[in-house]
């Protein structure tokens, strides 16, 4: 096989997994959070519900796609693509499995290995803020504009820790590439505790979380779109397939996000003091390595729901509060620590 | 009096909030637990706060809920209703009519009062199940049941003549789901009134006593700020 086949093989299973993983995540979201409420949640289509994604999906696609006569024709189609199109395309340098080896030939399980992936994953997250604000501005409704400017101050501010976060990973493995920052975190590290990034860097992981959950737009930060207080936010006027496209492409995010937190702070695909590669061969081993990250990634998905239906909404200076009174000196003497750390140490 | 605002202070671990956080998350995976065992026991009714409606029916109706209309008849098997017309006129929303129609000779085993109703109508789409008509009602024959299911595909299956409402009670009476007897209301005896001459000049004693008191007191303080001064 050539190269670019197997790229293209590569980009559309990930396309695939990722569209999979999405429509599940709707599904545990409304049913776990049902759960949490002392409710039943979404019970008749198919066993479990579990069809309820694929019923939302036709409903949303044979649905009338609404204009508002004032809109900005051209603004207001252009949004709900700026917002799922990044989505997607950060995943291309996110690795999903160490590697394996078809027909004598070795893959790396990573759309491409880029060796800057890290400042692409935090360009294209930043890109998706365009999509929210242009939506906001070309529905032409108060409660949209709103939505749109609060995401952009809430991003702006938010990208901050998230950036200076992850800096302090880059001091430490001194990588750019999440590829290699992966492999980094074979073995243990002083003796005892598995050589992943979450105990060299506790803050910095802390700090990381509190972000994501700022950039995914999600409780207790999910003001661009609070209910409670301006209707729905960016998308009030969508509907149809575009709303279904900002739904989406904050599913794929949250994707996104979560794999990124499994790459950089809990061992990709390593599992604690034990080195699966050897006992396996190579092919069951990139099966493997795929599950275990999977697994992991699995759990900071939950995690997303499960702390949506614990936590109340911030107020809005609350959430400016914490992102430049709290979090960025954090994450700034995170990183001064961490570079005392490396000059002592070297 | 309003109540005052008192700021609490926070300790340092609340201040950090993310303790808090993980306090309130076990709290939240307390109840997912216990709610993803309990959809797994068997039967249609698992989560306890849950009726999954069409299939399980089982959950009880208040007594007091107020459902579709129905004509009532006494033990004999009479029809109660004596066409005087007190629920009309209740009838907020004026759903109900009602023609009378006079008792003849040898019908005395049908109807039980001299008067009866030729014609009893309610329009169902216009009745806000106030009750009303229940209340007014001298001889209890116009009563709410406990039957809620009252969608229909046409506006004519929502008019309720005579014959639907002595259905309704009869379809009622069978599956036992009759509204039991009013209670009686126990009637309390007034407490005797007080003598009116004697309490208004007794009133005016007490005030006099009042104003003497303080005066007293006045004259009291006075005397002890007039000692502090010195």
């Amino acid at each position: 096989m050539e190269g670019w086949v197997i790229a293209i093989i590569k980009v559309v299973f990930i396309w695939v997994w990722v569209l999979l993983i999405a429509t599940v995540m709707t599904w545990v979201e409304r049913r776990g959070a049902a759960m949490m409420q002392d409710r039943l949640g979404p019970n008749r289509a198919g066993p479990f519900g579990l069809f309820q994604p694929l019923a939302d999906g036709i409903k949303l696609f044979t649905k009338e796609e609404v204009l508002p006569k004032k809109a900005h024709k051209v603004l207001w189609n252009l949004g709900p693509l700026l917002f799922a199109l990044p989505a997607f395309s950060a995943y291309a340098v996110v690795p999903f499995g160490d590697k394996i080896i078809l027909g004598g030939k070795e893959i790396i399980l990573q759309v491409s290995d880029v060796n800057i992936g890290f400042l692409y994953v935090l360009a294209i997250g930043s890109l998706a803020v365009y999509g929210i604000v242009l939506g906001g501005w070309g529905s032409n409704n108060k409660f949209s504009i709103l939505g749109g400017l609060r995401s952009t101050a809430q991003l702006i501010s938010y990208e901050v820790p998230l950036g200076l976060a992850l800096l302090a990973v880059v001091f430490v493995y001194g990588s750019f590439s999440l590829r290699d920052i992966a492999l980094a975190q074979q073995g243990t590290f002083l003796g005892f505790l598995p050589n992943w990034g979450v105990f060299k860097q506790p803050l910095g992981f802390i700090l990381y979380m509190v972000a994501i959950y700022a950039e995914a737009n999600r409780v207790p930060f999910d003001l661009p779109e609070a209910e409670s207080e301006i209707v729905a936010g960016y998308h009030t006027e969508y509907g149809s397939m575009e709303l279904g496209l900002y739904l989406f492409g904050e599913y794929v995010n949250l994707v996104t996000l979560s794999t990124l937190v499994v790459v950089l702070y809990f061992g990709a695909w390593h599992i604690p003091y034990i080195d699966i590669s050897k006992f396996l061969g190579p092919v069951s081993w990139g099966i493997v390595s795929f599950l275990i990250l999977y697994l992991k990634v699995a759990f900071f998905l939950w995690l997303f729901v499960w702390v949506r239906w614990t936590i109340p909404r911030f107020r809005y200076d609350q959430v400016m509060g914490l992102g430049w009174k709290a979090l960025i000196p954090l994450a700034l003497f995170n990183l001064f620590i961490t570079a005392l750390f490396i000059q002592l140490s070297a | 009096m309003a109540r005052p605002v008192v700021k609490k202070k926070y300790t340092l671990g609340e201040r950090i909030y993310l303790l808090e956080i993980l306090k309130g998350m076990a709290l939240t995976w307390k109840h997912f637990v216990f709610n993803v065992k309990a959809s797994f026991r068997p039967g249609p009714h698992t989560v306890p706060t849950c009726w999954q409606y069409p299939e399980d029916r089982t959950r009880e109706i208040s007594p007091v809920y107020r459902g579709l209309h129905m004509l009532c008849l006494d033990e004999k098997g009479r029809e109660k209703c004596i066409a005087c017309g007190t629920c009309a006129k209740t009838c907020p929303a004026h759903c109900i009519t009602v023609k009378k129609g006079k008792r003849k000779e040898g019908e005395e085993d049908k109807y039980a009062g001299k008067m009866y109703c030729a014609s009893f109508d309610i329009d169902l789409l216009h009745c806000i199940f106030c009750g009303l008509c229940q209340e007014a009602c001298p001889k209890e024959a116009i009563v709410l049941g406990r039957e809620f299911e009252l969608a229909q595909y046409t506006r004519e299956e929502c008019h309720l003549d005579k014959q639907k409402l002595l259905a309704n009670y009869r379809k009622a009476k069978e599956e036992g789901k009759l509204r039991p007897p009013r209670k009686a209301v126990p009637v309390v005896p007034a407490p005797p009134k007080p003598e009116v001459k004697g309490a208004s000049s007794k009133a005016t004693e007490v005030k006099k006593g009042q104003v003497e008191v303080k005066k007293a007191t006045k004259k009291a303080k006075n005397a002890e700020k007039a000692k502090s001064g010195d």
